[in-house]
């Protein structure tokens, strides 16, 4: 079963998860997991890994590494994307570097 | 930071949180509401209430409201009121205030005391005094 963390709820560690993680709290860590979806009042610094895709609605300071990467419109992220697939919707604030890849694999932190 | 952090919506959360079967965390844990760990965690945890579920795997320390421990859980725990179900393996020491509940099967090493909460009520029951000295005073 896919996990929630909302946003009464604050975690600080590295978080590894092998099906979808829904995270609507705050979070300072490494997340790596299937899925990843950041909700509005989520606020995650550090990097985050997914292999299918990231749904970034809330803040985020780190670099994020997927298949395919969707920043919501109220999104506010900054740092390093690798993705293969990138969508951004309007209103999306940023501060990024974005590179799209033929393959993201988990330690291309170049 | 250029972010503005909003702070609407510190209204009351909805439901709770839920760290899955495959949930793996190194680290602290702070829920002000309710949290339910099915999951392996190292590390200690804060919560109003917390529930381990019979997959769950909670090694630390654990200071909480309510305890409900179905699964694994190594390390003390501190709370109000403590609930081990039937599969529950405790592998550490108990300290409740009100409640203790252990189901029959349930599997617990480690010491288990009642701790007393007098020292919250005395301070009350001085403050009183302090407030009626003070009406009859004036």
């Amino acid at each position: 079963m896919p996990s929630v963390i909302l946003r009464d709820t604050n975690l600080q560690g590295n978080i590894t998860e092998k099906d979808s993680i829904t995270i609507d709290g705050i979070v300072v860590g490494e997340i790596k997991a299937e899925e990843v979806i950041i909700l509005e009042n989520g606020n995650i610094t550090g990097d985050i890994t997914a292999d299918n895709n990231i749904e970034a609605g809330g803040q985020i300071t780190g670099d994020l590494y997927s298949e395919r990467i969707h920043l919501n419109n109220s999104a506010k992220i900054r740092g390093k994307l690798s993705h293969r697939n990138l969508v951004v919707d309007e209103g999306a604030q940023l501060e990024i570097v974005s590179s799209t890849r033929k393959k993201i694999t988990n330690n291309n932190k170049e | 930071m250029f972010f503005k952090s909003d702070k609407k919506n510190q209204d009351q959360v909805r439901g709770f949180s839920h760290l899955g079967e495959n949930f793996r965390f190194d680290g602290e844990i702070d829920c002000k509401g309710e949290i339910e760990i099915a999951g392996k965690i190292k590390g200690n945890v804060k919560a109003k209430k917390l529930r381990i579920l019979e997959t769950g795997i909670v090694k630390g320390i654990v200071q909480a409201e309510d305890v409900e421990v179905l699964g694994h859980m190594v390390g003390n725990i501190d709370s109000k009121n403590i609930y081990i179900g039937n599969k529950g393996v405790i592998r550490g020491n108990l300290h409740f205030e009100n409640n203790l509940t252990v189901l029959e099967g349930a599997d617990i090493s480690g010491h288990v005391q009642k701790n007393k909460k007098d020292k919250v009520k005395r301070s009350d029951t001085d403050k009183v005094k302090y407030l009626e000295h003070n009406k009859i005073a004036s």
